[in-house]
């Protein structure tokens, strides 16, 4: 019998438990006010699409590393530039044509950001965590320092770029009053639909996961893993850096400092607990955005955002635990 | 002459939580945990500290807290790392997250903004230590016992328990130093600043991080990378505003810097540096 | 010992092996892989437990649960993977797991480890880091922190593979000044003439039953190799001497360097014809493994150049290799050879994934890969519930049986198998023979490394033996000859 898991789970339910009481609110109102504020009425379920639609692109991005056995930590960072990059452009060019460059444009600079980790994991052996994590602060100041220099809006007095009009903006997919889906949402369901096909249909995906899972035998199977794992790498920034343009284009309509609330961080959950199936993603994409907006609701209730981090952490415990318990049993036996 | 005194007090107070934080990562990697909770840790204790000292009107209290708060994250460390064989980078995620959430929480509900400068350890206190402690920790791992075992566990801890070190107690004590220094350095942001704000520490633990592997994982070398960064810190604030050759740098450019100099160092470029051989492993 | 005796699954590794030794000598222990050396030694030293028997040191019986017990008993083992960890000094590394005080003094640990040294006649700088040491420094300082633990009985496993003709010389020098001293030196080795220079007993060990125990001035070069090879069994079944098709392969004057960065494999020329199937004998460790990754592509040529039809493969990736009909029996199946949490379908297209009929293009071809994963397992008869269950819960086998049938798929020209016959019984070990040979009638050759001699003799056509990284062929009509095989093997540079 192996307690570990269920006291890990309890101890991480007893912990979010705790902390709900703490604030003084019961966990039964928590949950039904969390429930009631990102499901419970249209426009509560077009904010928590809204929500969804980062961390289900930067899932996707996450999970593609995953993989190729990468932690790509600096989503964050690559989502940044390739949310600027767009801005940038589409500002620039408007009408159809600049919605089309914008996502390139952010892809490319998504997939630029992320080459020196790779090339450094790949061909220097450095960790691609610790240079990751180093570009997402570089990525953060740089942005900042941009959108405050050369981009950002004279008009305006805080660090923003000027707004997109109408017709440089993503179409709405549904848009009433009170339901206004973005057709974002639907551009991230496509990725995930395509990068799923991809990863089972195409001998690129194979090399892809057979590379993430024992390089030695890739490299038997006559896999240049090295080369595998760049590749990885730079694909999973350029989907990131797709993320970020979609919520210029299709949400916020301009970029400004702070642009992502912790969205890179969170997608690390999504990508973790999606297992080693992509589908799975739409899934955990949806459990977090569902997270992220019923915790808006439960502020009001006088209970932290913080608690929504909380519950993150818990759940990349409990996920990884649950995917190493195999490994830890078997070394034991 | 009083103004370079002025500035090496500058120096050594912006990167004091520096080095206190990397002295905390020195023994966890070197122990073979990857650690890039210290981040996390910090910002626990900063706000035990803030939590307790202003509720009992007690800096050594308010100490005495941070610190248990930051050697409790840092034991959640090893029993995600050590006992669940979590992957180091995965748990060490996950604290951070618990941590900054729980931070947030314990902040809105405990602290009271009202209440005025939060009671604290006059600063030099941590100053001093942080100067000394890369220096004993630079003794301790030569010249003990212990140290000859953390060397051993971080260098490959399957051949260390071969000659029979117990490379799982090894580690729980690394982390529990780890906890008391990225405590330490958690509080001695609360001394500095007499208020908690959400997230006060800033990504210096990853800098903490960045100066440990600047450094090669060596105690002084951290020291002094570290210092390095503190000089930058010092050097933007005195050079805010004014230009460069011409040019004004946002202040952003000199924030990037130690981050910088970390991936070129990764990328090799910077000379070879040998990381412990053990880290991540089990 | 006496009477151990020693079981894994259905395979018997020992079987009622007595073994005594004298105190103050150096007693040699020799048998080919697999004969049952380790198994014997890790039971003496505490790391396997034996089946049944007793261990006796100086005359006290024993029952080793671990290696610290054995320690405590006075016994130690150097194994070929070093326990020296690179991080620390040679002094840190000579009293890790000893210290008494918490305090690690310097000086009054190396004044007394410079005296042991000097005893032995070596000498450290006891500051050098451990990954500074040559292999010669760091088998004398495993030597080391064995006396340090108070060793008087030190087993040694091949500690000269690595070392050079002088400083093997030295090592003898120093140990059997340490016999003289009262200790007792166990030498594990497969070099016949070490044996005979310097050891004062010697034991042979085959498929797990002691067959020859003497004193060493008792015997010969000759008695030994033929010892250790057996001549009981010679096959009577020669298979097929066929006039010899096309060159297909050929080496020249190939070197590849380990990864210590030594050349492992040293000038080594062989032709390989169309149809036939060479067997390289030879003790694990000799360059083997460097060689078979050399022609696969994935380890580059130090020196030298192979040809594929004479045209030269430099610059031809192991994927381009893979196209011109190159397939490989890993020696590890599961370190190299396959994803064991992945479905036998997957495991059936790795290293084919992008040849026609499991891809079209860029594309996996679905039913196409089911198909060639359904001959793959049917070729030697893979025992499987289906091809969509986990490799990992097949036995270990039926994951041979499927690995061998994909290295034969899809219309092999170069078959490159090490150890093929690993986890296979008899049955199952004469069918893969059988199926190779088929895919040589049709026009591909193979080339089998193996550290069983019978095996080799009873299946190849001819035989080519490898030590010290070199290839020896034997002259024709000796190819196939036991004790010159035997002799070349065993035979030092």
């Amino acid at each position: 019998m192996n307690w570990r898991l269920p006291l890990l789970i309890f101890a991480c339910t007893a912990l979010i438990a705790g902390a709900i009481l703490l604030t003084g609110t019961s966990s039964l109102e928590a949950v039904s006010t969390l429930v009631k504020g990102s499901l419970g009425s249209p426009s509560a379920i077009a904010g928590t699409l809204r929500e969804t639609t980062p961390l289900l692109i930067l899932g996707i991005a996450v999970f593609l590393a995953l993989q190729a056995g990468l932690f790509n930590i600096g989503v964050e960072g690559q989502y940044l530039v390739g949310a600027l990059g767009c801005a940038a452009i589409a500002l620039k060019i408007p009408g159809v044509l600049g919605l089309i460059l914008g996502c390139i444009t952010g892809a490319v600079a998504g997939a630029l950001w992320a080459i020196p980790p790779g090339w450094i994991k790949a061909y220097r052996g450095g960790h691609e965590v610790i240079t990751t994590i180093m570009l997402n602060s570089i990525a953060g100041f740089l942005t900042t320092a941009l959108v405050a220099g050369p981009f950002k809006d004279p008009a305006q007095q805080s660090p923003t770029t000027a707004i997109l009009q109408g017709s440089s903006r993503l179409p709405w997919l549904y848009n009433s009053p009170e339901l206004q889906v973005s057709t974002g949402i639907l551009l991230g369901l496509l990725l995930l639909a395509a990068f799923a096909y991809w990863l089972r249909n195409y001998v690129a995906g194979y090399e892809l996961r057979a590379t993430g899972k024992n390089p030695r035998a890739a490299r038997l199977a006559g896999i240049d893993d090295k080369r595998v794992i760049l590749r990885a790498m730079v694909t999973s920034g350029a989907i990131a850096g797709f993320a970020g343009a979609v919520q210029v284009l299709g949400y916020e309509g301009r970029f400004y400092a702070d642009f992502s609330p912790g969205y890179g961080f969170t997608s690390l959950g999504v990508g973790l607990l999606a297992g080693s199936n992509p589908l799975a993603i739409a899934g955990s994409a949806l459990f977090f955005g569902i997270l992220g907006k019923g915790s808006s609701s439960l502020q009001l209730l006088g209970v932290p955002k913080g608690i929504s981090s909380l519950v993150l952490g818990c759940s990349i415990a409990v996920a990884a635990a649950i995917r190493y318990r195999r490994l830890a049993d078997r070394e034991e036996s | 002459m009083n103004q370079t005194v002025q500035f090496l007090i500058e120096v050594v107070a912006l990167s004091a939580p520096l080095i206190l934080a990397a002295m905390g990562g020195y023994f966890s990697e070197r122990s073979g945990v990857i650690n890039i909770a210290l981040e996390g840790n910090m910002l626990i204790a900063a706000i035990g500290a803030a939590i307790v000292g202003q509720a009992f009107h007690s800096p050594v209290l308010g100490l005495t807290a941070g610190l248990a708060a930051g050697v409790l994250f840092s034991g959640l460390h090893w029993v995600l790392a050590q006992i669940y064989r979590l992957d180091h980078i995965v748990s060490g995620m996950a604290i951070n997250a618990a941590a900054f959430g729980s931070a947030n929480l314990l902040d809105r509900r405990f602290t009271d903004p009202r209440a005025g400068e939060l009671p604290a350890l006059p600063v030099w206190i941590f100053y001093t230590l942080a100067i000394l402690l890369p220096f004993l920790f630079n003794w301790y791992t030569r010249s003990t016992r212990g140290g000859l075992q953390l060397l051993a566990t971080g260098g490959d801890p399957v051949k260390a328990r071969l000659m029979g070190v117990s490379t799982v107690r090894v580690r729980l004590a690394a982390l529990t130093v780890t906890g008391l220094c990225s405590g330490l350095a958690g509080t001695l942001l609360v001394a500095n600043a007499r208020y908690y704000t959400d997230g006060m520490t800033a990504g210096r633990g990853f800098i903490a991080l960045a100066a440990l592997i600047l450094g090669g994982w060596r105690p002084l070398q951290t020291l002094y990378c570290c210092l390095a960064f503190g000089a930058l810190q010092a050097l933007q604030i005195q050079f805010q505003g004014s230009s460069i050759l011409g040019v004004q740098l946002p202040r952003e450019a000199w924030y990037c810097l130690p981050y910088l100099a970390t991936v070129i160092a990764m990328a090799g470029f910077l000379g070879r540096t040998r990381a412990p051989g053990g880290l991540g492993r089990h | 010992m006496s009477g151990i005796q020693k079981s894994f699954g259905k395979l018997r590794a020992l079987a009622r092996v007595d073994f005594t030794v004298e105190q103050g000598s150096i007693h040699a222990l020799v048998g080919e892989n697999g004969a049952g050396k380790t198994t014997l030694m890790r039971i003496l030293y505490g790391a396997q437990s034996p089946d049944s028997g007793s261990i006796r040191v100086f005359g006290d019986p024993h029952c080793f649960r671990n290696p610290a017990e054995a320690i405590q008993a006075g016994i130690g083992m150097v194994t070929q993977h070093y326990s020296i960890i690179l991080e620390l000094d040679c002094l840190q590394n000579l009293a890790l797991g000893t210290e008494v005080a918490w305090r690690f003094n310097r000086q009054a640990l190396e004044s007394k480890a410079s005296e042991l040294a000097k005893r032995m006649g070596f000498e450290f700088d006891w500051s050098q880091s451990a990954q500074d040491l040559t292999p010669a420094s760091a088998q004398k300082l495993e030597v080391l922190k064995l006396l340090w633990r108070g060793s008087r009985i030190m087993i040694l496993d091949e500690p000269t593979a690595m070392l050079s003709p002088a400083d093997s010389e030295a090592l003898f020098t120093s140990l059997k000044t340490l016999t003289a001293e009262g200790s007792t030196v166990i030498l594990v080795t497969h070099r016949l003439p070490e044996v005979l220079a310097h050891c004062d007993q010697v034991s042979v060990l085959r498929s797990g039953e002691m067959v020859l125990e003497s004193a060493v001035a008792a015997t010969n070069m000759e008695d030994l190799a033929d010892a250790i090879v057996g001549r009981a069994f010679t096959p009577t079944t020669t298979p097929n001497s066929r006039a010899q098709g096309d060159v297909m392969l050929s080496l020249r004057d190939v070197s590849v360097r380990g990864y210590r960065g030594d050349l492992a494999a040293r000038g080594v020329n062989l032709e390989l014809h169309a149809g036939e199937i060479l067997g390289i004998a030879g003790v694990d460790g000799n360059g083997q493994r460097e060689l078979v990754q050399a022609i696969l592509g994935i380890t580059p040529l130090a020196v030298g150049d192979i040809l594929w039809h004479g045209r030269s493969l430099y610059g031809c990736g192991g994927q381009e290799r893979i196209r011109l009909g190159f397939r490989s029996i890993p020696e590890d199946r599961l370190a190299d050879g396959a994803i064991d949490s992945w479905s036998l379908e997957e495991n059936a297209a790795l290293g084919l994934q992008r040849l026609t009929p499991m891809a079209s293009a860029a594309r996996i071809d679905q039913p196409g890969r089911r198909q060639a994963a359904q001959a793959s397992a049917k070729r030697l008869s893979t025992r499987m519930e289906s091809l969509s269950q986990p490799f990992e819960s097949l036995s270990g086998g039926n994951q041979q049986r499927l690995i061998v049938g994909r290295a034969l798929a899809l219309n092999p020209n170069l078959i490159l198998a090490f150890q093929p016959s690993r986890g296979l019984d008899l049955e199952a070990t004469a069918r893969l023979y059988e199926e190779i040979r088929l895919e040589c009638a049709r026009g591909a050759s193979a080339i089998v490394v193996g550290f069983d001699l019978d095996e080799l003799l009873q299946f190849a056509d001819r035989l080519a033996v490898m030590s010290f990284g070199a290839l020896h062929l034997p002259e024709d009509g000796y190819c196939r000859d036991r004790a010159t095989l035997g002799r070349l093997m065993v035979a030092s540079q």
